[in-house]
């Protein structure tokens, strides 16, 4: 049974699964690694996957498509590129918010624009086509998991490796790594610290609009309304599990893949899908505390509770706001 | 400490209420996107107005506002402590669930199966809640995660019960059987049922707990700074625990609440599709989880929902707007409040 | 022509006067010590001098021409360089990473990795600092976090070194090695700025020192020619009080005991190194040494905000090792922590909310389980009349105080629970003389009513002026317990550099 799950078409369907969160979750590690909690993630990806739809529907062209949900969710992701820096907001409240604002806005638009509820779709909405290399499919898992994929899924991989490489090697990444670690001694030392921070949230809001594109236009061309459906959310939980680093929350971002793919194959044996659905997110539990338990062994000598989310935003606020004062 | 600069922001020398301003502000953005929508804003405005505040509209929105206020307290009593709780929907259709369950199963005279659904309700959407505040207390997960990664779980398995194992196959659609007559909230007045009055009794004890109990004092200061809480001696893992049972047996109750007072079984979606959870999140967060603040900002929130059924209704200005009004007013007095810290 | 002049140098915050013509003047090659006790202005002038503050009135010329610096960035542009008392490091980078940011060598659009960790490694090895380029900031110890900070000056080749208190978080052999250094910078034509106020050091190494008082420039002196003396007199000038008057002690029962405690830490040696003390009824017990040597540690294991690896902590006789914070007040202990802002207040709460913890779930203010404003209130203004506390009403947020009336608040609320055992720790950093004293007063008031108070204090004055026994702590261990009669500022400065391999 446990043998049998693991078929080409698993990997098939777990890597589909793995694309748009991937690329959120990318997004999530920039935002981090700058200092700026990204809880806006599902907002950002939904607001990409219907600006998608809107360009590919105009333009009859799957590439305007997704050049329209990279610019449209990057201009979405303004609200937190200034909202948490020049206006010292709370990023909670405003990922918050923002989700609210992706969620409420693209269900207007949808009634307004296309004057449907629900779901949209049209034979003028040109889906990506997907890349099929004869070389790799002769080869197990990778050929299996990469032979039929769109090419937003190469891309999230080439971008994971890419972002690695700046992040790692080159002088904008070791800024970029200063600055959310210490931005005072970054500052210090002449980095302009809420550039770096409008700039990579922007980048990285247009990531997100690469996630959402694959959502709409990657295996089917519609949207649906709420279509990322909490996948905003795992990313942010894999950002978390791999500690801003891009490697570390691609392996998340592959179990969880997994999780998924497994939850799609338990339901064509005929588990009811209100089940499966939840599979991604128990497993994503199951790995934040997994994760939690080995870390406090080593760290929690201290009686000192952990500080809440919300208390860890309030003390970013504090030292954002400049604690001299 | 190097002094700090007093100049008032130039937004604050205006002396206009913040909300005031957000409201102005969204309704000005909501006005450019009926405009998109090819049609006058002032009659969409009008139309939300009349059909909410109008006299014969009046009972619809305060029917209306129960759970959302309701769902509001939820949120803003761990925001007072400086914790987000992101599962509001999970607490929500346990406590919905049970409600329907609990007058089937147990046998009792009258409105002893409400009672018992209202309890049973509270006390699994509070358990359900505590459990995201165990997990961080002991093991360091955060709640602000887990709080939602829990209610996925919750709302696929009561989905599952409703259109399965428990399904009133009668009816031939996703919901369990009917609670017995005797089982359901009494009603008051047209739309509104007790389930209101609870939700206001809740409301005056949580503005009471609040202001005038020990126990409010101590979550109050945890959200002011938690370290001091605790150098102070407040049992922080204790609060933990307790205010996110407390919450969610709030959320809980709501779904109790809306299940025995208005729609009489658990239908599947029903309780959700409202977003209640989520409305009521950005009603606390408007204030910081001040309650009276919180339960003013879920009667607006509530008003402008209701409004926009009239709204979609004689306009065709689809009603989802509100939602996104509600948004850019939080976002907005999100950045403001930033504003004004910027000292 | 000097490197660097100050002169004529203001700088107020709000009533407060901080610089009041300050002049200042250092040659190419010299290091030029500047002195004065604290609060004298010498952070100041510094912060002014590296362009982190701009001054209110008064010219800084370099070489000769006036210069205006926007930020730091210009002053590091013009070949400054400042190595602060608080590092400004990244944890999670390697040591070349910290050095050579913002200013990388490239290759393409790479960091030129092995340039930037040979550049690294040259600089170490010319002015014999050691340090390994690959290692993770995070886990070195704070002498070599004080070399890279200096190698990142360094690095951008800063003709003019400044170092704010340089030798406090160092043991005598760092110290040692960094005054060789900082001879051979100057050696090569650097300058440096060497803030201090330690005597020693300053005849140790400085070809001149200037000396400011009350934020005044009192003297320069060629060091050479100058005998301690005449440098204590210039710092002190005034006789400054901390003196205080106390009663014969008399010491009672034990009430606060700490039994074999030790806490690990993650660098292998304890951070806490098998600790007992014991502190009696009617005596203050000082706990003297160098920040960082295992104090705070210790105090947060007595205090219940961290556990103990080993050993076990008493309180008027009862074992509350595994008692948290609550039980540990309830059996009789208060606390004025180090950081009032983060730990001993709620800033953004009004002072009536500050006041009120731990009082808050019994009579006055409470009545069964509600709380009662009208007696916050009251219960407030009584405190803020009892201290003199400067502020508007008892509404106010206390964030907004100056820090010697915060301070006072947490004093006010903690010495309020009349508990038996009282543990202070830094009580007056960083405050004025008149704040000072009322806590020093308190502090022995405290005593003479027969409780048990542990102080825990960097300022070797503070300690020596109010403790009945002093302890003095190194590298997590106590190496003395001297009677107030035996304990000086000679004997005790010695302990503190563990066991001192030289006169201090």
């Amino acid at each position: 049974m446990i043998g049998s799950l693991f078929t080409p078409f698993l990997f098939q369907s777990a890597a589909q699964a793995i694309t748009p969160i991937l690329l959120a979750a990318l997004a999530g590690v920039l935002c981090g690694r700058v200092g700026v909690f990204n809880l806006a993630l599902e907002g950002q990806m939904l607001a990409g996957a219907f600006a998608a739809i809107v360009g590919s529907f105009l333009a009859h062209s799957a590439l305007v498509g997704v050049a329209a949900a990279m610019a449209g969710a990057a201009a979405f992701s303004l609200i937190l590129a200034y909202g948490a820096t020049v206006f010292r907001g709370d990023p909670v409240v405003i990922g918050i918010g923002m989700n609210l604002l992706a969620s409420g806005l693209t269900a207007y638009l949808l009634r307004v624009v296309f004057g449907v509820s629900g779901t949209f779709s049209d034979p003028g909405v040109v889906g990506l086509g997907r890349i099929a290399i004869p070389a790799l499919a002769g080869v197990p898992v990778l050929g299996w998991a990469f032979a039929r994929q769109s090419a937003i899924t190469w891309a999230a991989w080439a971008l994971t490796a890419l972002i690695g490489v700046v992040l790692y090697l080159t002088p904008v990444g070791l800024r970029l790594r200063g600055v959310g670690e210490q931005p005072e001694a970054a500052g210090a030392l002449g980095v302009d610290v809420a550039r770096y921070r409008i700039v990579t949230v922007l980048v990285a809001g247009a990531l997100t609009g690469l996630a959402g594109a694959q959502l709409s236009l990657g295996a089917v061309s519609v949207f649906a309304e709420d279509m990322s459906a909490g996948r905003g959310w795992i990313a942010v939980v894999a950002v978390m599990l791999g500690r801003n680093n891009p490697l570390y929350a691609a392996a998340a971002c592959v179990l969880f893949g997994f999780a998924d793919a497994i939850g799609v194959n338990l339901q064509s044996r005929g588990l009811p899908n209100q089940l499966t659905d939840a599979a991604p997110y128990v497993a994503t539990l199951l790995a934040l505390v997994v994760s939690h338990r080995r870390r406090s062994r080593f760290s929690q000598r201290s009686r000192k509770p952990a500080p809440t989310a919300g208390e860890a935003a309030a003390a970013h606020r504090r030292g954002g706001s400049g604690r001299k004062a | 400490m190097s002094p700090i600069d007093r100049t008032p922001p130039r937004l604050d020398r205006l002396r206009i209420p913040p909300v005031a301003l957000a409201a102005g502000f969204a309704a000005l953005a909501g006005a450019a996107l009926i405009l998109v929508s090819g049609h006058d804003p002032l009659s969409a405005y009008a139309e939300i107005v009349r059909g909410s505040l109008s006299p014969e509209s009046l009972p619809d929105t305060l029917a209306w506002a129960t759970p959302l206020v309701g769902m509001t307290l939820a949120a803003a009593l761990p925001l007072r402590g400086g914790m987000v709780n992101l599962g509001g929907d999970g607490q929500l259709v346990i406590g919905g669930l049970v409600a329907a369950l609990a007058p089937l199963v147990l046998a009792g005279p009258g409105p002893f199966g409400a009672a018992a659904g209202l309890a049973l309700a509270a006390l699994g959407g509070g358990l359900y809640a505590a459990l995201a505040a165990w997990g961080e207390v002991r093991h360091g997960v955060p709640m602000l995660i887990s709080s939602l990664l829990l209610s996925y779980p919750a709302v696929g398995v009561t989905s599952y019960l409703a259109r399965f194992p428990l399904r009133d196959v009668a009816t031939g659609l996703p919901q369990t059987l009917m609670v017995p007559l005797d089982a359901r909230l009494p009603v008051l007045t047209g739309a509104l049922n007790a389930g209101s009055l609870l939700i206001a009794a809740i409301a005056l004890a949580v503005v009471v707990f609040d202001r005038r109990t020990s126990a409010g004092y101590e979550l109050r200061m945890r959200g002011k700074n938690a370290r001091f809480a605790g150098y102070g001696g407040v049992r922080l893992g204790r609060q933990a625990v307790g205010t996110m049972f407390a919450s969610g047996a709030i959320a809980g109750l709501v779904g109790a609440t809306l299940v025995l007072g208005s729609q009489f079984r658990f239908i599947d979606g029903a309780l959700l599709t409202p977003a209640y959870t989520w409305s009521g999140l950005m009603a606390a967060l408007l204030v910081g989880g001040e309650p009276v603040g919180a339960i003013l900002a879920a009667l607006f929130f509530a008003a402008l929902q209701t409004g926009g059924f009239a709204m979609q209704r004689e306009t065709s200005v689809p009603r989802v707007l509100t939602l996104v009004l509600q948004a850019i007013v939080i976002l907005f007095l999100a950045m403001r409040q930033g504003i004004g810290r910027r000292t | 022509m000097p490197e660097i002049a100050a002169a004529g140098i203001v700088k107020r915050y709000g009533g407060l006067v901080a610089n009041d013509g300050v002049t200042l003047s250092a040659e190419r090659g010299e290091i030029h010590g500047v002195m004065g006790e604290n609060g004298a202005g010498k952070t100041t002038l510094m912060n002014i001098l590296f362009g982190m503050q701009a001054p209110d009135a008064g010219e800084i010329r370099l070489r000769g021409a006036a210069v205006r610096f926007r930020s730091q960035i210009d002053a590091m542009a013009a070949g400054l360089g400042m190595v602060h008392q608080s590092f400004k490091l990244f944890g999670s980078l390697t040591a070349w990473e910290n050095i050579v940011y913002g200013a990388e060598p490239r290759r393409g659009p790479f960091v030129d990795r092995r340039a930037a960790r040979a550049r690294v490694a040259g600089l170490a090895a010319r002015h014999r600092l050691a340090v390994d380029p690959d290692a993770r900031v995070g886990d070195l110890s704070v002498g070599v976090r004080q070399r890279i900070e200096i190698l990142k000056a360094l690095h951008r080749d800063a003709r003019i070194l400044i170092l704010d208190e340089p030798t406090a978080v160092l043991t005598p052999p760092e110290r040692d090695a960094l005054f060789e250094v900082l001879k051979s910078l100057a050696a090569e034509g650097r300058t440096v700025l060497l803030v201090t106020h330690k005597l020693h050091e300053a005849t140790a190494i400085t070809d001149r020192v200037t000396i400011l008082r009350d934020g005044r420039t009192v003297a320069t002196l060629r060091t050479a020619d100058t005998g301690a003396a005449e440098i204590v007199r210039a710092m002190t000038g005034r006789s400054v009080n901390l003196e205080v008057r106390k009663r014969p002690r008399a010491p009672g029962v034990p009430l606060l005991r700490a039994i074999d405690v030790t806490i690990a830490s993650p660098s292998g040696r304890p951070a806490v190194d098998r600790v007992s003390l014991t502190v009696r009824g009617g005596e203050i017990v000082g706990i003297a040494g160098v920040a960082g040597n295992g104090q705070s540690e210790l105090v947060e294991a007595l205090v219940g905000l961290r556990k103990p690896d080993h050993g076990r902590v008493e309180l008027c006789g009862r074992d509350v090792t595994d008692a948290d914070v609550p039980a540990r007040r309830a059996a009789g202990l208060a606390y004025i922590p180090e950081d009032r802002a983060a730990v001993g207040s709620a800033p953004s709460a009004s002072a009536a909310d500050n006041l009120a913890m731990g009082f808050h779930r019994a009579p006055p203010l409470a009545r069964g389980l509600f709380v009662d404003p009208a007696a916050f209130a009251a219960w407030a203004l009584a405190l803020i009349r009892r201290y003199a506390i400067r502020i508007a009403n008892e509404r106010v947020a206390v964030g907004t105080l100056s820090g010697g009336n915060l301070q006072k608040i947490v004093v006010a609320r903690e010495l309020a629970h009349e508990a038996p055992a009282l543990i202070a720790e830094q009580p007056t950093r960083g405050l004025d003389v008149g704040a000072t004293e009322t806590i020093h007063e308190r502090l022995v008031a405290e005593r003479d009513s027969g409780r048990a108070v542990l102080l825990v204090s960097a300022e070797l004055g503070e300690i020596l002026a109010l403790s009945d026994r002093v302890l003095v702590m190194f590298e997590g261990r106590i190496l003395a317990d001297l009677p107030q009669e035996r304990a000086d500022e000679q004997s005790v400065g010695l302990l503190m550099a563990g066991r001192g391999t030289e006169p201090g």
